[in-house]
């Protein structure tokens, strides 16, 4: 049988949409996991006729929603019998696709795609609502894939969505407060950082 | 771009935040040296989520 989720991305393939798991559901595509109980995908719609076909065949899967979803709005709601996801039209609501984000979306399982891990960390870190949590899941992120981060792109995102102080204030307090065990690997963090920063200004 | 912000957590970190974020790091890599794989875990985190429902 098949989940609320699965069916979702198994129907947005099918008509070629782009869709990716968001939120603390895809935490584990950065090698970080914790529980949630929300389902956020995120998709990338172009026009108002594919987003209407998307509705009109999630309906024939039994699939609903009690919006009127729109091109230009943030999200709407669907509800399988006993479950629900949020369909985000962009992928943060302080930003919106561009065809780089899109192009460096990837697979994390058949007709499953989640953000680059970049994009991933600005979703949390742009996001109007940000909690704490969202704050330690960047944390656990940058600890866990540190060697894997694209800082040049990382770099460039945050500058692109305005949120460089927040980013720098962060890495600021994680070298900080870092006890003497992790420090190594929290001041590793800020200097490929500072690299990357250093790389930009001289392009 | 910049929008009016709403509510946003401030960006404050305590040596036990940072600490806990570690630990959970390791417990994830624990996992996956167990034979876990990150699709599995999302599977498992789907299943745990939702209710299971027939109708799909």
């Amino acid at each position: 049988m098949m989940s609320l989720t699965e069916l979702f991305f198994n129907i947005g393939s099918k008509l070629n949409i782009i869709s990716v798991l968001i939120g603390g559901l895809a935490l584990p595509a950065y090698n970080v996991g914790r529980t949630t109980l929300d389902i956020d995908i995120a998709i990338y719609v172009k026009s108002q006729k594919k987003l209407n076909r998307l509705v009109e065949t999630l309906s024939k899967y039994g699939i609903q929603t009690q919006q009127n979803p729109k091109i230009n709005h943030d999200l709407f709601t669907i509800y399988g019998k006993k479950n629900e996801a949020e369909i985000w039209l962009k992928p943060c609501d302080e930003f919106n696709w561009d065809q780089k984000m899109v192009e460096r979306t990837f697979y994390i399982e058949k007709n499953i795609r989640v953000l680059s891990i970049e994009d991933f960390i600005l979703t949390k870190l742009a996001r109007s609502d940000r909690t704490s949590i969202d704050v330690d899941d960047i944390i656990q992120i940058l600890i866990a894939n540190s060697d894997s981060i694209d800082w040049d792109y990382l770099n460039y995102r945050i500058a692109w969505a305005n949120v460089k102080k927040d980013f720098e204030k962060l890495l600021e307090e994680f070298s900080q407060k870092a006890i003497s065990e992790y420090q190594d690997i929290a001041n590793n963090i800020l200097k490929q950082y500072q690299k990357s920063k250093q790389n930009q200004s001289f392009e | 771009m910049s929008k009016n912000k709403k509510e946003q957590a401030p960006i404050i970190l305590s040596p036990s935040d940072i600490e806990r974020a570690f630990k959970k790091v390791e417990d994830f890599q624990k996992l996956l040296k167990k034979g876990k794989t990150r699709q599995q875990i999302i599977k498992d985190l789907i299943k745990l989520i939702e209710i299971n429902d027939e109708s799909n």
